[in-house]
């Protein structure tokens, strides 16, 4: 027996195609996203006319409330707007189950991203929770005891809190099961999350699912942070990246004559003459994630008073200038966050001493035995991720085996609103 | 159709080439590795990202303190004030009085907009805007309904501070304006401009409609809400007031450029 398990196992490490087909792979062939370029994919998403039909706001019974976590954290008077924490639901008439949406790296609740999977869930019938990412401004001030995110299990137990605070202040309404997802960060932040549940048990989440979670939370990091390094043509002394950018739009909207800024003109501007070569869009995608990592040092500092980026008494008030933070937060890209602030937090914790110990505790691979024997678990991946590192898919091939869908494009998030994706989403959550 | 076609094609042809890439540097669990595609700086070291936006952030802020204080009442008034009207608008009309309501003003704001066309020597521009004012009343009844668009006629909408900026005025400095929000020194007068020009030239005011002043003004000022997407604290930064700035300066400039 235990020979022919042996041989068995040879066999399938041999047979290749094998622990591929036990994944649930879809064939580029068939699967039809027009966008072959990641870059492109991540930041147009998909064209508007292979997006699902969604219901409209207007018919979306919805509302943003605001819970008060942490009622003793002082913050200076220009910080009111994040001294409680808001999120949005839309409700159903009657009973139905809820699903909850946690948004990615820096992201709101009202993320366009976390807004589109609200219409996609409202429109099957769900109640929908929108929450902010545990890296976001908002819930680093408000809602979080520590304010320095990537623990990834302490940043699930603030979640948690959170969860079931809304579900305390929303307790007339109907719910009959819950559900989780997450897209981005927000993916692993679900997986820690629903770990907790089987501890806490306050929801039994009866399904999760993670879209596009990282696996290696450095290697993500370092992935973002290497994008703003790309060898860009066109940059000199009096002309910076977002200038030339801004260049080439500009020039786009001459040829066009007019300037209308929608989702289709994306499209259009990339097969113009100004399209923005693969460098360019890195570089822009990696901006974006820089300008996130400077919110959360700033933020991170101002709440636990560090003076890495702003002495702890400065004085402040509602004229008070943030320029000058700014301009120094910028300067500090995610690993230079986690060298200054998360490391140093995390060791007087006494949880570890390494950075590897801390990648390793706050990485998919700490949740190993629970993603592999948990059924109720899924994962959404694409083969052209940014985010991910070699060895990353055969992590999550290994683990999951099935329950993990590796679509062929997509780039990082580029198909969460393509009809098919969105079907497939729609079709795990279904019983 | 020549225009569709010749995406699909570049599309196809790019689709094409990028799978051929693709498939050299694609690794046994079938990664990708969209990384491998880029040119790095060899040394990593490269501070354009930072130089960037250090430039990005000088600007000519001088009353900044000031009007830090005037966003963040604008950010109160939105919050208790002016977002909660617009829902109970959202709530108690139905669509297709709303979006007559936005017509309707928008209608309105063509004449101004021709003016500015005109100013500017915009002939082609300037025939457009006087075609949408003529359909869009006659056949739009009063404005309420915008069949000019239908027939391909879209619209230009163009400001005085487009006008000032078009004939080479200096923008001034960055001013904040209570419950109207960003601007600049020139597009305030612009606005001051256009306003003067909608409320003396106002076929609405020789209809009568204005001496209902506030049930009217009300409207006009619940409706430019309503199709205001911007959300205070949706960018959800600590520098929301630089990156609003920002984006409001480079955006003027470009509809000044084209």
């Amino acid at each position: 027996m235990p020979l022919a398990s042996r041989l068995f196992a040879l066999l399938a490490t041999l047979w290749l195609g094998c622990a591929q087909a036990a994944v649930n792979e879809i064939d580029a062939a068939s699967y039809g996203f027009p966008l072959a370029n990641p870059f492109e994919a991540t930041i147009a998403t998909t064209p508007p006319e292979l997006r699902p039909s969604l219901p409209d706001d207007a018919d979306i019974d919805q509302a943003d409330y605001s819970l008060r976590l942490r009622p003793r954290r002082e913050l200076p008077d220009n910080f009111w707007p994040v001294k409680t924490l808001k999120y949005r639901l839309a409700r159903q008439s009657g009973p139905a189950p809820l699903m909850f949406i946690i948004s990615g790296t820096g992201a709101h609740f009202a993320n366009i991203k976390t807004e589109e999977l609200k219409r996609l869930f409202y429109g099957a019938g769900y109640h929908v929770v929108q929450l902010s990412s545990p890296t976001s401004y908002d819930f680093m001030a408000a809602a979080s005891r520590h304010a320095t995110p990537g623990i990834s299990d302490r940043d699930a137990v603030d979640m948690y809190r959170v969860m079931e605070r809304i579900r305390d202040q929303q307790h007339d309404l109907p719910v009959t099961d819950y559900y989780l997802t997450g897209y981005s960060l927000g993916g692993l932040n679900a997986a820690f999350v629903s770990h907790l549940d089987e501890s806490r048990q306050a929801f039994n989440f009866r399904r999760v699912l993670l879209i596009n979670p990282p696996v290696n939370l450095l290697t993500s990091v370092s992935n973002l942070d290497r994008l703003v390094q790309t060898e860009v043509r066109g940059i000199d002394n009096t002309r910076t990246f977002y200038d030339l950018v801004l260049g080439k739009l500009a020039r786009y909207f001459e040829e066009r004559g007019v300037v209308e800024i929608d989702a289709a003109m994306l499209y259009d501007f990339q097969s113009s003459r100004q399209r923005l070569s693969d460098e360019e869009m890195a570089m822009l995608i990696g901006a974006a994630f820089r300008f996130a990592a400077a919110d959360i040092s700033f933020t991170s500092d101002l709440i636990n008073r560090r003076g890495v980026v702003i002495p702890p008494t400065y004085p402040m008030d509602e004229g008070t200038s943030l320029t000058p933070f700014f301009k120094r937060a910028l300067l500090c890209d995610f690993e230079c966050y986690i060298r200054e602030q998360l490391l140093p937090y995390w060791r007087d914790q006494g949880d570890g001493n390494s950075l590897l110990q801390l990648i390793d505790q706050v990485s998919l691979y700490s949740l190993q035995s629970y993603l592999a024997g948990s059924d109720k678990i899924s994962v959404f991946h694409n083969r052209d991720d940014l985010i991910l590192g070699p060895g990353d898919l055969g992590f999550l091939r290994r683990t999951l085996g099935a329950r993990l869908t590796l679509f062929p494009l997509g780039g990082h998030c580029g198909n969460l609103n393509y009809r098919v994706n969105t079907q497939a989403i729609l079709e795990f959550f279904r019983d | 159709m020549t225009d569709a076609l010749r995406r699909l094609l570049l599309t196809t042809l790019l689709a094409t080439s990028v799978s051929a890439l693709a498939e050299q540097t694609t690794d046994a669990d079938g990664f990708t590795q969209p990384l491998e595609r880029l040119k790095f700086n060899p040394q990593l070291d490269q501070r354009e990202f930072e130089r960037a936006t250090l430039v990005a952030l000088v600007n000519n802020d001088p009353w900044e303190e000031w009007n830090r204080r005037v966003y963040h009442f604008n950010q109160r008034f939105d919050e208790w004030v002016y977002l909660p009207l617009v829902n109970g608008y959202r709530f108690v009309t139905p669509r297709v009085v709303r979006s007559g309501v936005s017509h309707f003003f928008a209608n309105l704001g063509e004449l101004p907009s021709l003016a500015n066309h005109l100013l500017q020597l915009q002939g082609r521009d300037a025939m457009t805007t006087t075609a949408r004012l003529l359909f869009n009343t006659t056949l739009g009844v009063g404005g309420l309904w915008d069949p000019a668009s239908r027939m391909g006629l879209e619209r230009r909408s163009e400001d005085f501070g487009q006008t000032l900026g078009y004939w080479g005025a200096e923008e001034g400095p960055y001013l904040v304006l209570p419950l109207l929000g960003p601007a600049n020194l020139r597009d305030t007068g612009g606005l001051v401009f256009d306003t003067a020009l909608g409320s003396g030239a106002n076929p609405a005011a020789a209809a009568g409609l204005t001496e209902q002043g506030t049930a009217y003004y009300g409207l006009m000022a619940v409706d430019r809400r309503h199709i205001n997407d911007f959300r205070y604290g949706q960018l959800n930064s600590p520098f929301e007031y630089e990156k609003v700035r920002y984006v409001y300066t480079e955006a003027r400039r470009l509809q000044i450029r084209e």
